[in-house]
């Protein structure tokens, strides 16, 4: 039965309704149409489906939709500011470090995530950072550039 | 020189890729779109006795539920022996039984969980040299009537599913010539191609005029609807694909897979579209694999090292139908002597059905599998007659105007200066770091050549509109490996405008011309040319009607970014102005452009020789690793990889580097961490948790070398990238582990587990 929930998703706050066995994945892609949230298996293995919730990365499919009642859901929609891309996304093409790009978003928020906390992270750190996700096209070595990249200058 | 040639140009869909805005097969959606699931085959070979779908055609939401029976057609691109859904016989565990188009992807699930098979259980087989004996169960007894190409010869009554021989000159006298002969096998194993965007499709019919829509993110739409329409009894504009962005390939998209299904489903629907989406567990068990396969090679040599006579056996794992092994493992066989020059040759190679997962064409197309062979054994010839490997290679190995082994003279070959390159980043021949406890420091190397699919053909259209901007309309897909950004690079060289503006939309049989397909690293080639030729023409006609606009002589102008000027004058208008003037009420200019190099006086053979073999360019690319090996554990850690490719004229540094270093990554996952837990035929290991993939964690110091041996007939010289990028990496990691431990792993992948038994047998 369809309960509804109220949650916040890239800064605008909405009420929507899902089943209890509902994913926050599936409410994403399915009931919001964010099709910029991959899924790449469903089971919390791959990491295509990370998505923030209150700024720390989660495997999406992996959440139920009801639990995220009352948090904050960022995906890759809400990265941009208009036509202003945020600087990971910028540096990630800059860097070279997209190639099919379905891992994309959830690396790049699994690195905003990460520089949200620390702004200069070292390479070791980047790679735990971001191990969660799989990247085929074997991307690494460009994204851990573009991450180092978009790392906010020192003034 | 060049304006947009070996500029590391932005690739211009990433924008729409690191903004979530990117579509992709899996997420289009469509008005009263359904959803699909299939029953798979939970036997590895059996007889359908039984069917009983009543209980699936009872839960409410379902639209359609559709057997073999009602759906009895084949394909396959180069023999005809794969049922849409399986006919009254499975073949293997995870073949599609029945299909379910359903409101919900979850209803569609409960309901082909409600359909009842009996089945008989037929002998099966899962070894292709168990296969090849004369009393083994066999998969295809009506073989000889599929219908098939000349090309891929079979055995009736056998599970040979092709059979094809080379031969030059006499390698009984050549090995009687040799000081020695080495007579070595190896093994390589199956892998799973593993896009992070799993198989997809969505397919709708029209009842009005029986003509079919599929979107896919297969690398070959025009070839999918051939084989699609040459299947159903179709003229191809009756079968439109069109191409969506693709979650990666790397060969494994490149045959009918989600679209059959999702077909045989439209047909049933009322010209409702029906998705299918592979899971994870699918896609693992009922996709396709690279092929396994024993090669056994025998190879004569002088005591200098000089390579005199090799005989080759191969034995390909088929698994349960041809999908594109045929060529697949042709275009392996001829590539099993290697980039050297050795005068007498002789292979049989012998594709054999198994009641397995299908295999079919993975990132090197046959030519990854002997690399692992040839380099391996060339490190063993080293060994043997203690001559260096890199010498042993460079004392071999092909040079500029050498000839292939069926007489093709090479051009644009930058083969010595991949092992050079290469051999001097790893540091060969210097000292390494001494044994640290129970760590030992190993060095390896491994070269390798690939041709491209010849002769195929690639067009396109170009299009100057109204406002001088210009559109490409190609069939190349954007597989991620930038097909699109670099085929705009090579349309701005030659028009004169700037490839940011040049929009490149995703392909659609029905509106972009045919290309063979997004395979064998062809793309920046054969569709660059075929661009190029266009750009040519729409460059003429946009210079004409400026000289018109402009009233000046059009030989007089020339462009660059949009801007036009004039010999003598300077800069007179830019493209937008022109066009503005001389379309006040709307219009453009539309140019074509093909490329095919059937004809080609570079692709000649000796007489009598198969030209077939002859390509239209040769890639080359060695491979350096330094790894770490741990004698407890067995556990093997790469610490660096050099990675020399000669890939012609650079289009795109950036993209180019994407290409080697991810084909590294892949390689080392492929030799070190991949593979198949198979119990009779069925996976066991289907979830990324028990099949794993490299992580950033396993990513090493990684050196792109790129070798650019400019090609006479390549567009602005450039030859072709990603393909054979996989090869050289499992060889040179296997040297690198019998330097380090004097252990040779002769079967991959290399696990610690082998390690560890090998150091028993022979401790360093």
């Amino acid at each position: 039965m369809k309960k509804p929930i109220e949650l916040t998703v890239n800064d605008e706050l909405m009420q929507v309704e899902v089943e209890p066995q509902t994913t926050l994945l599936e409410l994403i892609r399915d009931g919001l149409h964010l099709t910029g949230t991959k899924e790449g298996c469903g089971m919390g293995d791959c990491g295509t489906c990370i998505v923030l919730v209150d700024g720390k990365p989660v495997n999406s499919c992996l959440m139920l939709a009801a639990d995220a009642r009352g948090r904050s859901v960022t995906t890759i929609e809400g990265l941009a500011k208009g036509a202003e891309l945020h600087p990971l996304q910028q540096s990630f093409i800059d860097q070279g470090a997209v190639q099919c790009g379905f891992c994309s978003p959830a690396m790049i928020l699994s690195a905003k995530a990460l520089l949200d906390e620390d702004p200069h992270p070292t390479e070791e750190t980047i790679k735990r950072a971001l191990s969660g996700v799989l990247c085929r096209c074997g991307s690494y070595k460009k994204i851990i550039a573009a991450v180092q990249a978009a790392s906010p200058k020192e003034s | 020189m060049e304006t947009w040639i070996g500029r590391s140009v932005p690739r211009l869909d990433g924008r729409e890729k690191v903004t979530g805005q990117a579509v992709y097969t899996v997420d289009v959606e469509l008005p009263n779109m359904l959803h699909a699931a299939v029953l798979r085959s939970t036997r590895p070979h059996a007889r359908i006795v039984d069917l009983d779908v009543s209980g699936a055609q009872s839960v409410p939401g379902v639209k359609a539920v559709v057997t073999g029976r009602d759906f009895p057609y084949t394909h396959g691109g180069m023999i005809k022996d794969q049922p849409f859904i399986a006919f009254d016989r499975v073949r293997y565990v995870g073949e599609v039984v029945a299909a379910v188009a359903a409101e919900t992807e979850a209803i569609a699930q409960e309901a082909a969980a409600r359909i009842r098979v009996r089945y008989e259980d037929l002998a099966a087989v899962f070894d292709p040299k168990e296969a090849l004996a004369a009393d083994a169960p066999i998969l295809h007894e009506g073989m000889a009537d599929y219908p098939h190409s000349p090309l891929y010869e079979n055995i009736p009554g056998t599970n040979v599913c092709t059979i094809r021989t080379f031969t030059k000159g006499d390698v009984q006298t050549g090995f009687a010539e040799a000081d020695a002969v080495y007579d070595d096998e190896f093994y390589i194993h199956a892998v799973a191609h593993t896009p992070m965007e799993t198989h997809a499709a969505v397919a709708q019919h029209s009842p009005a005029d029986g003509g079919y829509t599929v979107w896919s993110s297969s690398d070959g739409p025009h070839r999918r609807s051939k084989e699609l329409a040459e299947a159903l009894g179709l003229p191809v504009n009756k079968v439109r694909v069109l191409s969506t962005y693709s979650g990666g390939g790397f060969g494994g998209k490149g045959t009918l897979v989600a679209e059959a299904t999702v077909v045989a489903l439209a047909a049933f629907t009322g010209g409702r579209p029906v998705k299918m989406i592979f899971s994870r567990e699918e896609e693992l068990s009922a996709a396709q694999t690279r092929h396994a396969a024993y090669l056994r090679i025998k190879t004569g040599v002088k005591k200098d090292g000089t390579l005199v006579a090799r005989s080759a056996d191969l034995i390909w794992d088929k698994g349960a139908y041809a999908s594109k092994g045929p060529d697949v493992t042709y275009r392996g066989a001829m590539t099993i002597f290697g980039p050297y020059r050795i005068p007498n040759l002789e292979v049989r190679s012998r594709l054999v059905y198994t009641n397995k997962q299908i295999a079919g064409a993975y990132r090197g197309y046959g030519v990854t599998q002997v690399t692992w062979a040839c380099e391996a054994q060339m490190d063993m010839i080293a060994q043997r007659l203690g001559i260096d490997p890199v010498a042993l290679r460079l004392k071999n190995c092909y040079v500029e105007n050498d000839t292939f082994i069926n007489g093709q003279v090479m051009k644009a070959v930058g083969l010595t200066e991949t092992l050079q390159r290469a051999a001097r980043e790893i540091g060969w021949g210097t000292p390494k770091a001494a044994a640290s406890g129970p760590l030992r420091r190993g060095r390896g190397i491994a070269t390798t050549l690939k041709g491209t699919a010849t002769p195929t053909e690639s067009q396109c259209v170009i299009i100057a509109a109204m406002d001088g901007s210009v559109t490409l309309l190609t069939s190349a897909v954007e597989v991620g490996a930038g097909q699109h950004t670099a085929l705009a690079q090579i349309a701005a060289e030659t028009i004169g405008v700037d490839p940011t503006t040049i929009n490149v939309p995703n392909s659609d049989t029905f509106n972009t011309p045919y290309q063979f397909g997004t395979t064998s690293s062809r793309v920046t080639f054969h569709d660059g040319n075929a661009v190029r030729r266009a750009g040519e023409r729409i460059r003429k006609r946009i210079l004409e009607i400026a000289g018109e606009i402009l009233q000046t002589d059009p030989g007089r102008l020339s462009m660059v970014n949009g801007r036009i000027s004039e010999e003598g004058v300077g800069e007179r208008a830019g493209i937008k102005e022109v066009f503005s003037q001389k379309f006040p009420r709307g219009g453009m200019i539309v140019e074509h452009g093909s490329y095919c190099p059937a004809g080609s006086e570079l692709l000649k053979a000796d007489p009598g020789m198969p030209q077939g073999l002859s390509s239209a360019f040769w890639m080359f690319a060695t491979h350096a690793a330094e790894v770490e090996v741990d004698v407890e554990t067995g556990i093997v850690k790469v610490l660096k990889v050099a990675a020399a490719h000669d890939v012609g004229r650079v289009v795109n540094p950036q993209l180019c580097e994407q290409q080697i270093e991810g084909s590294v990554v892949m390689g080392i996952s492929n030799t070190l961490m991949e593979e198949f837990k198979l119990d009779r035929g069925r996976v066991l290991n289907n979830t990324l948790a028990d099949y794993k993939l490299a992580t950033m964690m396993d990513l090493p110091e990684i050196v792109a070398i790129m070798v650019e041996a400019g090609h006479p007939e390549g567009p602005y010289g450039a030859k072709g990238a990603g393909e054979p990028a996989v090869a050289p990496t499992a060889p040179a990691i296997a040297g690198a582990i019998f330097d380090a431990i004097g252990v040779r792993i002769t079967d991959l992948p290399i696990t610690p587990e082998k390690i560890r038994a090998a150091l028993k047998k022979a401790p360093c």
